[in-house]
């Protein structure tokens, strides 16, 4: 709708204005503040713990990300969630494209099923999960994460991709199967190459969430070297304890600032992945 | 052009590799589960059948029922005040000028793009009890009597944990019911400003109504998003002091994980299916179900 509203009185409208932009700045404030901590001595936070530093100390990024294996963390991070976008986004496409065009007997029956991942939490199943992990003997390597990850990524990936799907004009199958293509050319061809911006949408989503899951890679990774970037943090903190916020402020600074870059480049993006799920309801 | 579109082969490939992983890790898993609950098992070994004495024994135990009471105030204090909150800055925002909005939209996602384990420890940091910007913060307002150690004392620990959680998903929350204005076409507002309504009676009569589609979808995450809350209270707490702050499922990784009793967690995760279940229930039922076609 947009700007169709107004408010007619000035002062309230002022007023709205001064309060949002302070709602606005307290979402980044606290950020801001774990950033003026990162620069200060350990004593310093106690006895100035909101102005910016009297002594800007910058020895705490150093002994942070010697304690911490902020770079180990950081590579598993990246190799489980550009895996789980990868298997996610072939197998859900193939999947959604099959349901959508193809003729056959159960696809819708498919489709239900596999929307069955919408309401299963992956917390209620962590315990099975964690057994078949042991089962599968997948357990301490990194595919003991990104197979449950892709699993459950799948079927919002699909809902969303079928509705996509369904809005493409069939003619453009008919043209590729009058010029001779099969089924497969026709799908990695032309179709893919056309729901580009859809899967783009998808991969900024699985991106979002699989960077920053936390309870799958709490309980199923128990080797240090496998650990992600959010537990590995956790772990940190644990480890320095409550006494040395600089350092734990210079960590929190130094693991966010990969998700920052991605947000500052694709926000676009992320808003559009964000709430291109609501149209799962 | 039918041979095509009904090539078995190619169906069996596009459809069997997805079919085979959801079914081995989100609906198979199930089927386990129950059993598992339904025996003696300490994490290595199912040894003996015993009935239902894993589920008598969780519905006995007073920190199930804490652990489910607390859950229930973490869902109540996300839907009751900050799904509200979210509307509110929604309809705020769109009335506004074009660069607030800018400034809004990017700063209000930020914390929900930014890792829990960040967010959690800067509320870590805010409640702090010398040097926190909660104490500090209010005894320069004043009161400092009411100054304390917010995650060390039993009564505030829950409120505190729940207040850190629904902050970071507030402003997600408000950009989807921004998004849901966005899409109601201006001739709704016409007539109504013709007739001289101003900006609250328009949203009560007008925008809120339209954004039922909306709000059940924000309803939805919500309230499932704060039923399976864990991070939140494993990274500010630990489920402490004692058991004040522990959720269901911190229960559920606490007696299958920590005390190495699969049978009771797996009890304690079918109850929650079955809670979950429920709740999703009731929310198709009082929220509308009809589409809204503009």
């Amino acid at each position: 709708m947009g700007g169709v509203l107004i408010l007619k009185s000035k002062i309230s409208n002022l007023f709205i204005k001064i309060v949002l932009v302070i709602i606005g700045i307290s979402f980044i404030f606290p950020l801001f503040w774990m950033l003026t901590m990162s620069f200060k001595s350990k004593s310093e936070v106690y006895d100035n713990p909101f102005g910016l530093p009297q002594k800007w100390i910058f020895t705490n990024y150093g002994e942070a990300l010697k304690k911490f294996n902020f770079f180990t963390y950081f590579s598993n991070s990246l190799i489980y969630t550009i895996a789980t976008i990868i298997i996610t986004i072939i197998l859900g496409s193939m999947f959604a494209y099959c349901v959508s065009r193809m003729r056959w007997k159960f696809k819708d029956l498919a489709l239900s099923y596999t929307s069955l991942g919408l309401i299963v939490p992956v917390q209620v199943v962590i315990i099975p999960i964690f057994i078949l992990q042991r089962q599968l003997g997948i357990r301490n390597t990194y595919w003991g994460l990104i197979l449950p990850y892709a699993a459950f990524a799948l079927s919002s990936c699909i809902l969303m991709l079928y509705a996509f799907f369904r809005t493409l004009p069939k003619e453009l199958e008919e043209a590729a199967c009058m010029d001779g293509c099969n089924i497969y050319q026709c799908y990695f061809k032309i179709i893919l190459p056309i729901v580009k911006p859809a899967l783009a949408t998808q991969c900024v989503l699985i991106f979002m969430n699989t960077w920053n899951e936390f309870f799958l890679s709490f309980i199923l990774v128990g080797k240090d070297q496998l650990k992600t970037l959010s537990v590995g943090l956790l772990g940190f903190f644990v480890s320095i304890g409550v006494s040395d916020w600089g350092q734990i402020g210079a960590a929190m600074i130094i693991s966010s600032i990969p998700t920052v870059i991605v947000y500052l480049i694709s926000s676009e993006h992320i808003e559009n992945a964000l709430t291109a799920g609501s149209i799962l309801k | 052009m039918k041979k095509f579109y009904s090539n078995k082969v190619a169906i069996c490939i596009f459809t069997l590799p997805t079919l085979i992983l959801f079914t081995l890790f989100v609906v198979y898993p199930i089927l386990p589960e129950i059993l598992i609950s339904l025996h003696k098992n300490d994490g290595f070994k199912s040894s003996a059948f015993v009935g239902l004495s894993n589920y008598i024994e969780v519905l006995k135990s007073p920190v199930f029922w804490k652990s489910n009471n607390n859950t229930l105030i973490i869902v109540a204090i996300s839907t009751l005040i900050g799904i509200p909150i979210s509307l509110l800055m929604a309809l705020l925002i769109d009335i506004q000028t074009k660069w607030i909005k800018r400034f809004f939209k990017a700063t209000i996602v930020f914390p929900a793009v930014l890792s829990v384990t960040v967010i959690a420890q800067m509320w870590v940091a805010i409640y702090e009890p010398q040097w926190g910007l909660l104490n500090r913060f209010l005894k320069y307002l004043g009161f400092a009597n009411i100054t304390m150690a917010w995650l060390s004392n039993e009564k505030t620990v829950l409120i505190c944990v729940a207040v850190a959680f629904v902050w970071q998903y507030l402003g997600l929350n408000a950009l989807l019911f921004y998004t849901g204005i966005k899409t109601i076409p201006k001739t709704y507002y016409e007539a109504a400003l013709i007739d001289g309504a101003g900006f609250f009676k328009c949203s009560i009569k007008i925008t809120i109504p339209l954004l039922q589609e909306m709000t059940k979808y924000v309803l939805f995450v919500s309230i499932l998003g704060s039923m399976s809350q864990f991070a939140h209270v494993k990274i500010m707490t630990s489920g402490g002091p004692g058991d004040a702050s522990r959720s269901v499922i911190y229960q559920l990784y606490y007696t299958a994980f920590s005390m190495s009793d699969f049978g009771q967690g797996s009890a304690i995760a079918v109850l929650f299916i079955i809670e979950c279940l429920m709740i999703t229930v009731i929310i198709n039922k009082f929220v509308a179900r009809e589409k809204l076609e503009f």
